[in-house]
């Protein structure tokens, strides 16, 4: 018997059975992706920040400590790659004689390391002239002394001699602010600047000028081991990695208790990934579980669609004499083999995706975990979709009932007791609290180990998809049973025929509405999916804007600044180049960057958000600034620091042309929460002709470069030609920025999410319609046998495919358009800058209502097709 | 004298079977059909009856001979004003109330009912007023089966192919059936052909056509053909 129901579906009902195949195909797919996805972005996570690092830990040893005790519990502790010993010393300041005159520093550091260090930590230091073999001194230290490679150095030691070196070579030091860190300081403790003065020894030579420093005055030098671990056994996941880094610097600093202090880097750069990687577990909920639900409700509802023959079936068997456990377990049969086929095509689709679109594999037993997930759920879809309702029919209704196909029934519970309405103002008050909160949805405190996400904001889009589907179904029901109004709207295309085929429809209300509301679902999906990376694209490229300046940045310094070269980058085909002045200006005793824009032309090249101003939008800062010669843009944290209000003269110390710091008012005109390429903290920005004329040098550091084309070939362009000038490409980095999620490469969330909203919304419209259609075929065999012409039956057909196709897209884009305003608003934390409003991807939207049409197109013309042929076949069994 | 409505010559009909052979249903049949003809086709199950009206009615092109509609026209133009057929097994329209149901061939024709054959009409004629609003699955068999000889009806045809009309009635409520039937097809000037195997059904037509194996045996004084 089961042999037997096994062949019979399979030659007889196939299409069915591919149809709720497909819906397990889809949702087993999905969840397996969205799954690869989870585990790829994190681990892309933690390997970006782990290799980010360039010093993992900075060992201090205590003076007197036994160094070599030191560099064996070092080695014990953790699988290290790379110990370094380096050597610091204070001193009193530096000196150099040029062209007549003398330069004297304020206080400064001498450094010295062995020959391996540059090529062990190899981010620590980029040679800008001459050469790294002997002494090198930083940039800002050589321009303060008007030095170069070659010239002559005084070191002024503490209590001793000055003693003499000469220079080989000026660097600069990207990561200063790691490499001179307090070590062993409370983590509550401000961070320290690093020295405005710095020169660099071999060690030899460091400690044959001050091992006697070192002797005199012990409190002025010290020794720490830089630290590189090996990253193999590190966890993907950033709280397991943070946690087991953690333990081993822990372990260490139990192990050297008394002879030295370790500051972990490492431990500090995890910890604020896992702000992140709890991000991407959110986006993964808020953008992923919803398209596994639709294909959960599309598996439901496709199975649906072909109920009345499973029905008329089951009672076929009933009255034959079939137990309702062997019903029971005929539909089994079928559940677990549309079940396997659903799986096995969707994992294998999985696979394939992944294998396309993903840089990095998570870890083994992640995946696994995915897999063995999303299997489960196929399954239990399928026992749901098939299993449960022959379960239900075979126990609790009669044969005559199951025979029936259409029927009247009452309005369902949720319908009467306004669920729907209730979950949308649920879904109002929840997103009310959660703004109240100011969306902050993730929260990662620094240092400590547990984070946490207010799961309670997963509310308000869930109740609301949930609320607004359920308000589909009731607004398609109404409008249905208003038959004055479909008759109207069917006139154009049933004719005549309007009246009865608005009867017809409002009878099979429950059919039609289920697709209309799968097709809406969907096409809400897709639109909130497309709207929300959208948006979220933009604002990464604006953020990367922001760090980057421009499409590409040509970075010069106050020894070769950029604009000497602008005549050249100005010539560069399709180009526009704009100066930017780079200039320190110290506020008080706070040393802060100062950017000198030309106010007329700075838009022409760089974007400005109006999230980067306080109090005013972009245009009316910059109109002020440009309306006040000597008015100065100043960061927020400066206006509370220094009590500032609108109009106060400040009065910061900026270097003139000849070399020496002077006091240059400036009228406070504004407030900069952010601009391009300035630092997140404290920076000002102001006139660039006023700061020419007060500082008597007119050059411009930065040249910032707008394309029509490709950024980064115009980068590669610019450095062959400038080999002296750094030069970064907003494509470059984009990809670099680790503050927020705009390191995450979503792109393989969003394609894969995309992909399959168009795939979902045009099955839920074509394919909930063809199967509906093929249901129904004896229907319109009995429509063909009392006479309806080609393009009479066509009416009835048309009818239902713009019904689901009018009904599902319009209220799905306006779902979709208010799913994605909520999102973008709970995710608040993810966009660096906050976005201004939602943008709209007007072709992908296009896309998805056109394949909606072009499936519901299909499904009519194949039913058509089908029914001329199916017609005379029915018309033997009537 | 009339044009007839129907003329068969030789017609046969085979059906591809699942074994792969072919199976002969009906064979050298040849008849005529006037208008007005009142006929009972009577015959075992599987005889062939059911075939033969849907190649009387164009529903199936027969494999062998040939078949005209002398005083009907084009075949296209056939449905739904000029023949109906009423189907052995439910053939409503389930999406739609019993008055649809009998407003529907109307509306496909293009016109509105004569008087006296209005959907409304025509239940209260026979009785089955109470039913209009209910829909097809909510009717017993037989009801279903009157509602569509009254669409079949409604549109006045010139001939009508019933299948069984009265199969699953009580022989009481069968005459009375018939006998409105009757009336109507009178006043419409309609031709009848009904299968049955209801002898008492036979009994109220004009001829009595028998048909065994694919064969056709015409037992009546105005048979046009054997």
């Amino acid at each position: 018997m089961t042999y037997l129901w096994i062949m019979g579906l399979l030659r007889h009902r196939l299409m069915r059975l591919v149809g709720s195949g497909f819906g397990i195909a889809v949702t087993v797919a999905l969840l397996a992706s969205l799954g690869a996805f989870l585990a790829s972005s994190t681990a892309t996570m933690t390997e970006r920040a782990t290799s980010a690092v360039p010093i993992d830990w900075q060992v201090e040893a205590v003076p007197g400590a036994d160094t070599a005790v030191i560099d064996a519990a070092i080695r014990k502790a953790a699988p290290v790659r790379e110990v370094e010993q380096v050597f610091y010393a204070g001193t009193d300041g530096f000196q150099a004689s040029t062209g007549g005159t003398v330069q004297t520093t304020g206080p400064g550091k001498v450094v010295g390391f062995g020959p391996e260090y540059l090529a062990s930590f190899p981010k620590e230091i980029r040679l800008l002239s001459g050469s790294l073999g002997g002494v090198l001194i930083a940039q800002q230290t050589a321009s303060n002394l008007h030095i170069g490679p070659g010239d002559p150095v005084s070191i002024t030691r503490i209590g001793l001699d000055p003693v003499l070196v000469t220079v080989a070579g000026v660097i600069d030091m990207p990561d200063a602010d790691a490499f001179f860190q307090g070590v062993g300081l409370p983590s509550q403790a401000a961070p320290q600047a690093p020295p405005d003065n710095v020169i660099l020894l071999p060690t030899a030579e460091w400690r044959r000028m001050f091992d006697a420093q070192t002797a005199l005055r012990p409190d002025t030098t010290r020794l720490q081991f830089h630290v590189h671990l090996d990253h193999a056994g590190l966890s993907a996941q950033p709280t397991t990695a943070y946690a087991q880094v953690t333990g081993e610097a822990r372990n260490l600093e139990v192990q050297v208790a008394g002879q030295a202090l370790v500051s972990d880097t490492l431990a500090a750069r995890l910890d604020a990934v896992r702000g992140d990687a709890l991000y991407a577990a959110v986006l993964f909920l808020f953008l992923g579980l919803p398209g596994a639900a639709l294909g959960a409700a599309l598996t439901l509802a496709i199975t649906a669609s072909s109920a009345g023959h499973r029905r008329s079936e089951q009672a076929l068997l009933r009255v034959r004499g079939a137990s309702a456990g062997r019903i029971t377990g005929l539909a089994a049969v079928e559940a677990v083999m549309v079940s396997a086929g659903g799986i096995t095509v969707g994992l294998l689709a999985a696979t394939g995706l992944a294998r396309l679109g993903l840089p990095v594999w998570g870890d083994t037993r992640s995946l696994a975990v995915t897999a063995s997930g999303a299997a489960l759920v196929g399954l239990a879809l399928g026992l749901i979709a098939i299993l449960l309702p022959a379960w239900r029919q075979a126990r609790t209704q009669t044969v005559t009932a199951s025979r029936q196909s259409v029927g009247r029934k009452a309005a369902p519970l949720w319908q009467r007791l306004w669920l729907d309405v209730v979950l949308l103002a649920l879904a109002a008050g929840f997103f009310w609290q959660s703004a109240s909160t100011g969306y902050e949805i993730v929260l990662a405190p620094e240092g400590v180990a547990a984070a946490s996400v207010d799961y309670k904001a997963f509310l308000a889009p869930a109740l609301f998809w949930v609320g607004s589907g359920l308000l589909v179904v009731r607004i398609i029901v109404s409008a249905i049973g208003a038959s004055g109004l479909v008759c109207r709207l069917l006139a154009p295309i049933a004719g005549r025929l309007a009246s009865v085929v608005a009867a017809s429809l409002a009878t099979q209300a429950r059919r039609i509405t289920l697709g209309v509301a799968m097709t809406a679902l969907a096409v809400s999906f897709g639109t909130s999916t497309a709207i929300f990376n959208a948006t979220y694209q933009a604002q990464a490229r604006v953020d990367a804007m922001l760090t980057n300046g421009s499409d590409v940045g040509v970075f010069g310094t106050a020894a070769a600044p950029a604009s000497l070269q602008l005549a050249k980058l100005s010539s560069l085909r399709g180009v526009i180049a704009e100066p930017m002045q780079h200039r320190f200006a110290y506020v008080g005793s706070d040393l802060q960057d100062l950017y000198g824009i030309n106010t007329d032309s700075i838009r022409n090249v760089a974007q400005l958000s109006d999230a980067f101003f306080s109090g005013s939008t972009a245009a009316q800062a910059i109109a002020k600034l440009a309306a006040t010669p000597d008015g100065v843009l100043v960061s927020e944290e400066t206006v509370s620091d220094f009590q500032l209000t609108l109009g106060d003269t400040l009065n910061l110390r900026l270097m003139g042309a000849d070399h020496q710091y002077r006091a240059i008012p400036f009228t406070f005109s504004g407030v900069a929460r952010e601009f391009p390429t300035a630092p997140k903290d404290s920076f000002l920005v102001a006139n660039a002709d006023y700061v020419a004329k007060m500082t008597g040098n007119a050059s411009a550091e930065y040249v910032l470069l707008r394309t029509a084309n490709d950024p980064v070939a115009l980068a590669t362009t610019v450095r062959a030609a400038l080999p002296d000038m750094q030069v970064q490409d907003i494509t470059h980095v984009t990809q670099i920025i680790g503050s927020s999620l705009t390191s995450v490469n979503l792109t393989s969330l969003t394609q894969i999410e995309l992909a399959f909203a168009v795939l979902m919304a045009a099955s839920a419209a074509g394919l909930m319609l063809a199967l509906g259609f093929n249901d129904r075929r004896r229907s319109f065999a009995i429509l063909t046998a009392i006479g309806a012409k080609r393009a009479q039956l066509g009416a009835f057909l048309w009818s239902e495919g713009a019904l689901v196709f009018l009904g599902g897209s319009v209220l799905g884009l306006l779902s979709g358009i208010l799913t994605a305003w909520m999102l973008v608003k709970l995710l608040t934390g993810v966009f660096d800058p906050p976005p201004e409003g939602l943008v709209l991807p007007f072709g992908y939207l296009a896309l998805l209502v056109g394949l909606v049409a072009a499936s519901v197109t299909a499904a009519v013309v194949l039913a058509e097709a089908s029914l001329r042929k199916a017609a005379v076949d029915q018309l033997r069994d009537l | 004298m009339n044009e007839a409505l129907v003329q068969i010559k030789d017609v046969g009909k085979t059906y591809a079977a699942a074994d792969g052979q072919f199976a002969s249903v009906l064979s050298g049949i040849t008849c005529g059909i006037e208008p007005g003809a009142r006929i009972a086709l009577i015959g075992p199950s599987g005889s062939g009856k059911s075939t033969l009206l849907h190649i009387i009615g164009g529903f199936v092109p027969p494999t062998e001979g040939q078949v005209s509609w002398p005083a009907l026209g084009v075949q296209e133009d056939f449905l739904p004003e000029k023949i109906q057929a009423v189907f052995q097994a439910p053939s409503l329209f389930p999406a739609l109330n019993v008055r649809d149901n009998i407003t529907l061939p109307l509306l496909l024709a293009g016109r509105s009912a004569a008087p006296g054959f209005t959907p409304d009409a025509l239940l209260a004629r026979f009785g089955l007023s109470d039913l209009a609003l209910k829909l097809p699955e909510e009717l017993s068999g037989g009801q279903a089966q009157r509602v569509a000889m009254l669409r079949a009806l409604s549109v006045s045809p010139r001939l009508i192919l019933a299948d069984e009309p009265t199969g699953q009635l009580d022989s009481k409520t069968a005459q009375q059936f018939l006998t409105t039937v009757i009336g109507v097809a009178d006043e419409i000037g309609a031709a009848m052909i009904i299968a049955t195997h209801d002898p008492a059904v036979a009994a109220r037509m004009d001829q009595q056509w028998s048909i065994d194996h694919g064969r056709l045996f015409v037992d009546t004084n105005k048979g046009t053909a054997l």
